[in-house]
């Protein structure tokens, strides 16, 4: 047992080995050590939804989940969802309908609707506000962005 | 006028960066050798230090320096925007939960953290204010050393901060041929900006200044105001203040970036720190208010006076609070005809966080207790509360304060459509209601804003502002303008914010005044690009100056068009170059006026709302949340939208769940995310509508005013009266909890 | 955040031994959800923890036995309020899964940690309470099966034997028709901590259960097999007496923020005819 650990996982594609203290959280982990600054930090006990990231497939709030806990997966940040580096379905949506405001929000919203599509293609708006209850939005651009989110799964969904 | 540009709903510019999280924030900009600092605070709301040990902090591996007082020019250097009465950091006292008392800054956030931890302050609790009774009470401590406050001040030996004293018409006379006259008294909490993104500051040396990175809404005031702190050349001092993760009047005015800059200086490396939540919530929040009114009416509902005395509770410090309380108090008799009105305002200093800023800007505290009581006459006279409403609203060009800027709206139009879109009058299923409520707010009083634009040679466009974008979306407005007036695309145009050292002056972002007057610098630096073109293209085609007029992207000569972007390259010729314009705009000050100057602008609004009432448990559910506002001319309806909806949704977080509580020694218990709520996707009303009424009359470019604060200026009363539609019970406290309606119905009162 | 030990023990021996070698400084890891917030805000200081998310036998699945459904030690909030067999048999238990935090939340928090943070206000002890869900535990001394309602001592103590660790939660299915239902009280619609939860159990031989929660130091089990509550013709003037007999257990604190003593109790009555109700109902159409 040591305070450092070494870990092995995928961030959007790119495989990482390296060794993590084991309190480092996985926001931190990825803001501080990997440089992935979209992941956003604001209240860090799991109310705010900033920090969401996908991990396995699921939603979760990066600063309640240690980096060594994330060894052996693959994490999905906001800036995976721009494949070769241009926005996929849902960022293009939330530019249309003016879904970002400050955009301080905007990373963990993208997360929390992309993990929604993953399971629900074709989700109806109640849908959406529960699977973005978890993501705060104080320039409560709410409508917008559930408006952003039914538009594209449309798109993507048909 | 170009349909493609103004008044369409562009997407916002740089709003691709902030769907791909490649905006940079003040958080995630890396600047090299930067040590993390963390803040030391106490556990109460008032202490006396009596010293502070930070050997043990020092011994933290990792850890650089410990901050004190003791390491700051002395006397502590104080500042604020309205009176210089902040330290840097505590001097010998400790005066609000969370006011800092040292700083710890150290290589790596967990050696600052454990470093903060460690610093040992050995101090005196002391008894604190944090209610407007025990502030004015006779035998009630000072809150303030009377030193700190402004020299001469006639109130330095007591509580109030300041207190205004607004009206016209005598009251007392008209008080006489009333009908009827109806007191309450009506509390507003405190509530905070819970912008996501927390505080955030980096300073660094720079060469001989200083160079400050901060979430901030105004960085030249920040600038004025560490120059001044720090001793330096306003040359010196470089604010960047990149796009805010959200600012709604909390990132005005400095709290830490006089501490983060002392740091650095003294280090002679950068120092970094981003708040926690809490922590902001120590820093900022809005004025609380108790507000006691007295209408007075005829039988016919026409008002004869108000009588209006408010109490705003300010913090330990004043910030930017005495503003709020006399701008939040001017228009207490709200937009309506009313011909005598006296209104008493005092600000009042406690131990509590400071007070700021924030979106409304005292409005809703005084429209919540005004709207409420113009309700109660009208039920008390059997008069329907749309009718009382459109009887007394000012009409267009009145005068409705003496001496200020007359009506410059519609209003009625706006207050028929958003009861046109509620259904006003139609009848009710049981433990519903409806509830209606106007409000206006000042525009900017005074204003200055300096542009540039710059036409390049490839007709692509530049412009620089120092307006500061948090989310409203004045990027996007000004390469409208710039877009618009050039002839051009809107994406062939850029828009550079946030930097002292490299766009000109700007007063401040706030009071929703940036499309109206910077947009009005913007709109002056394209018409002196307009004016150099005039004169290339008679140099250049041989015409009279007076024959050639230059217009929103086309240059006319008799009988031919051209393009602007033509004529200016053309004009270049093979050297290259480009065009530089300069514009200005401005909202000047008036001497003796109270609030220093008129209004720029009104923002009205009107606000009505549908609800359900949960009859066993008090819990309300929004049906119908209509908000009409006059935008003048709305330039991006998609971004005004956005704001419309937001304010309304903060209002209702403010109206339905939010406050800080308090222990009895004057803690502030509900720091954070878990135990203050704000709204979520599933607090949403069932059905919001956001409408504005376009009539082309404001002040701004095209007939623009600002919009970004009036749908949140009566979220309260409409919502207060909605609930006592249903429960025929009128609450005078917010938020209206379950748990508050419930005790409302159950005591029926 | 400071510094602790990281353990990933892959058995229950394993995991057993780290319990045994660090005694009261080790601290177990499944979701995560409560503990990472005690790390950082330094209210938890220990000096390992025990991650139980690889450990063979502490499966997230959930498992159809003989006779009844078992939680897993890693079974995660998400998955028990969507699981088929729960949503059928035990829908009080996937309402209360399904109103825990955010999607985020439920993702990794997990009903082992939930009922082992013994909280008063968690949301799956109700539910739990009433389908008679016995705790799985395992130790030096083996293997222990521990009745739900004997596990719960106050806010962050239970029954659990030092050294040992819960492998599961088991839920016997009905024997017969069942209607059942949870429902609580929170100051927003959103995500928020109850002010008071509720579950009510009602089956066709008229027995009642209730179980409620946040209004004192646990959660509290109640039983009405005087057939009166759960008959849907019984006038509310007898059944009034009985509810409040059986709601007599609670004892909210003064001091929380979330709502004062006086409106829990008063919220605790509403919630309680409303979670009947809805049993009733449900057992009449055949809902468990
Ligand atoms: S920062 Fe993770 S939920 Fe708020
Ligand atoms: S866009 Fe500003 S917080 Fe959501």
């Amino acid at each position: 047992m040591n305070d450092r650990f070494p870990i092995d996982l995928k961030v959007n594609g790119q495989r990482y080995q390296v060794d993590v203290p084991v309190y480092r959280t996985l926001l931190d982990f990825l803001r501080d050590d990997l440089g992935l600054t979209g992941t956003k930090e604001c209240c860090v006990v799991g109310e705010c939804g900033a920090c969401t990231v996908i991990v396995d497939g699921r939603t979760v709030n990066s600063c309640l989940m240690l980096a060594v806990e994330a060894d052996g997966g693959e994490v999905l940040t906001v800036e995976g969802l721009a494949a070769g580096g241009r926005p996929g379905p849902l960022q293009r949506a939330f530019l249309e309908h003016g879904s970002a405001q400050c955009g301080f929000c905007i990373p963990g919203q993208l997360m929390s609707a992309h993990g929604l599509l993953l399971e629900n293609p074709h989700p109806a708006a109640a849908e959406v506000h529960e699977a973005l209850a978890g993501n705060l939005c104080r320039c409560a651009g709410y409508e917008q962005i559930t408006e952003a989110v039914l538009a594209a799964a449309e798109e993507v969904g048909g | 006028m170009n349909a493609e540009t103004i008044g369409a709903d562009f997407p916002r510019t740089g709003g691709l960066s902030r769907v791909t999280g490649g905006q940079q924030y003040v958080a995630d900009i890396k600047v090299a050798d930067a040590l993390q600092v963390k803040l030391v605070h106490l556990d109460c709301a008032r202490a006396r230090i009596l010293s502070v040990d930070k050997s043990a902090a020092e011994a933290v591996p990792g850890v650089r320096f410990v901050m004190t007082a003791d390491d700051l020019p002395q006397p502590v250097p104080r500042f604020g925007p309205h009176a210089s009465d902040r330290p840097v950091l505590a001097a010998g006292r400790v005066n609000y939960h969370g006011e800092f008392v040292a700083a710890v800054a150290a290589e790596t956030k967990e050696a600052a953290e454990e470093g903060a931890r460690l610093v040992k302050v050995e101090y005196e609790e002391l008894p604190a204010i944090f209610t407007v009774d025990a502030a004015l009470a006779p035998d009630a401590f000072l809150v303030q050393d009377p030193a700190i406050r402004r020299a001469g001040d006639p109130l330095a030996n007591t509580n109030k901060f300041a207190e205004h004293r607004f009206g016209w018409g005598d009251v007392e006379a008209a008080a006489s041929a009333a009908d009827l006259i109806v007191e309450n008294r009506y509390a507003y909490p405190m509530v905070t900006h819970f912008a996501i993104e927390p505080h955030a500051c980096v300073a660094a040396p720079d060469g001989d200044g200083v160079v400050v990175w901060s979430t901030n809404q105004h960085p030249f005031q920040l600038q004025k105001i560490l120059a001044k702190a720090l001793g330096l050349p306003l040359s010196k001092v470089r604010v960047i203040a990149p796009d805010l993760g959200g600012g709604f009047g909390g990132k005005q005015w400095p709290n830490i970036q006089p501490l983060l800059a002392f740091m650095a200086l003294k280090l002679g490396r950068p120092v970094r720190l981003v708040l926690t939540l809490e922590e902001v919530f120590q820093q900022v929040r809005r004025t609380s208010a108790e507000v006691r009114i007295r209408t007075g009416v005829k039988s016919d509902g026409t008002l004869v006076f108000q009588d209006i005395e408010s109490n705003f509770l300010v913090g330990a410090y004043a910030d930017i609070a005495d503003r709020v309380v006399s701008k939040g108090n001017y228009l207490a008799a709200g937009p309506y005809r009313v011909p005598a009105v006296r209104i008493i305002a005092r600000g009042i200093l406690s131990n509590t966080p400071p007070a700021t800023a924030m979106r409304g800007f005292g409005v809703p505290e005084t429209a919540w207790a005004r709207e409420m009581n113009l309700d109660e006459c009208a039920l008390a006279l059997g008069i329907d509360c749309l009718e009382i409403r459109l009887r007394n609203l000012a009409r267009y060009q009145e005068e409705f304060v003496p001496g200020d800027t007359p009506a410059d709206g519609r209003w009625e139009q706006t207050v028929r459509r958003a009861a046109e879109l509620i259904d006003w009058g139609k009848p009710m299923p049981p433990h519903c209601g409806r509830g209606i409520a106007v409000a206006a707010k000042s525009g900017p009083t005074t204003g200055l804003s300096y542009a540039t634009v710059r036409l390049l040679g490839d007709g692509s466009v530049i412009v620089f502002s120092g307006t500061s974008d948090m989310g409203q979306g004045a990027r996007t407005v000004f390469a409208q303008i710039a877009a618009e007036e050039m002839g051009v695309a809107v994406d062939r145009v850029s828009v550079v914010m946030g930097d002292t050292s490299v766009v000109p002056y700007d007063q401040q972002t706030s009071a929703s005044r940036s499309t109206v007057i910077m947009g009005t610098a913007v709109l002056n630096a394209c018409r002196d690009i307009q004016g150099q073109l005039r004169s290339v293209a008679a140099h250049r085609y041989g015409v009279d100056e007076a024959a050639v007029t230059v217009d929103r992207g086309v240059v006319r000569l008799t009988g031919e068009e051209l393009s602007l972007v033509e004529v200016a390259k053309a004009g270049l010729g093979k050297m290259g170059g480009e065009y530089v314009g300069n514009g200005i705009g401005r909202k000047d000050a008036v001497p003796d006026h109270p609030l220093q100057g008129t209004a720029a602008f009104f923002e009205f609004n009107c606000t009505a709302i549908e609800v359900q009432v949960d009859p066993g448990t008090g819990e309300l559910t929004v049906l119908r949340h209509v908000t009409v506002g006059d935008t003048g001319k709305s330039l991006n309806p998609m971004q005004v939208r956005g704001q419309d909806d937001g304010a309304a949704i903060m209002g209702l977080g403010h109206a339905m769940m939010e406050h800080y509580i308090f222990d009895d020694a004057g803690r502030v218990r509900n720091l954070g995310a878990i135990d203050y709520r704000i709204p979520t996707s599933k607090d949403l009303p069932l059905e919001l509508i956001s409408e504005q009424v376009e009539n082309g009359d404001g002040p701004g470019p095209y007939g623009a005013k600002g919009v970004s604060e009036g749908s949140i200026l009566c979220v309260a009363p409409a919502l207060g009266a909605a609930v006592r539609d249903a429960i025929g019970i009128a609450i005078r406290d917010l938020p209206l909890s379950p748990e508050r309606v419930w005790r409302a119905m159950r005591d029926g009162k | 955040m400071q510094a602790f030990a990281y353990a990933r023990p892959e058995s229950i021996p394993e995991a057993l031994a780290l319990l045994a070698e660090h005694g009261s400084g080790a601290h177990l890891l499944a979701g995560g959800t409560d503990l990472v917030i005690a790390l950082r805000n330094g209210s938890l200081r220990p000096t390992v923890v025990i991650d139980l998310k690889r450990v063979t036998g502490l499966s997230p699945a959930i498992r159809r036995e003989d006779g009844h459904l078992c939680l897993g030690a890693t079974t995660v909030m998400r998955d028990v309020e969507r699981d088929a067999e729960v949503l059928r048999h035990f829908p009080a238990l996937a309402e209360a899964a399904s109103w825990v935090g955010s999607v985020q939340i439920r993702n990794r928090a997990t009903v082992v940690g939930n009922i082992c943070n013994a909280s008063p206000a968690a949301d799956t002890a109700p539910p739990l309470l009433v389908y008679g869900a016995v705790v799985l535990a395992v130790g030096p001394d083996g293997e222990r099966r521990i009745p739900i309602n004997d596990f719960f001592v106050r806010s962050r103590q239970t029954t659990l034997p030092a050294g040992s660790l819960v492998t599961g939660i088991e839920l016997p299915l009905p024997a017969g028709r069942m209607g059942s239902a949870y429902t609580r009280l929170t100051r927003r619609r959103g995500t928020d901590l109850a002010s008071v939860t509720m579950c009510a159990g009602v089956d066709g031989a008229g027995v009642t259960r209730l179980a409620y929660g946040s209004v004192g130091p646990r959660p509290v089990l109640v039983c009405d097999e005087s057939g009166v509550l759960a008959d849907p013709a019984a006038p509310d003037e007898v059944k009034a007496p009985i509810l409040e007999e059986m709601l007599a257990g609670a004892s909210p604190s003064p001091r929380s923020m979330r709502a004062g003593p006086e409106y829990r109790l008063a919220m605790l009555r509403v919630l309680g005819r409303r979670a009947l109700q809805t049993a009733i109902d449900r057992l009449a159409k055949g809902m468990a």
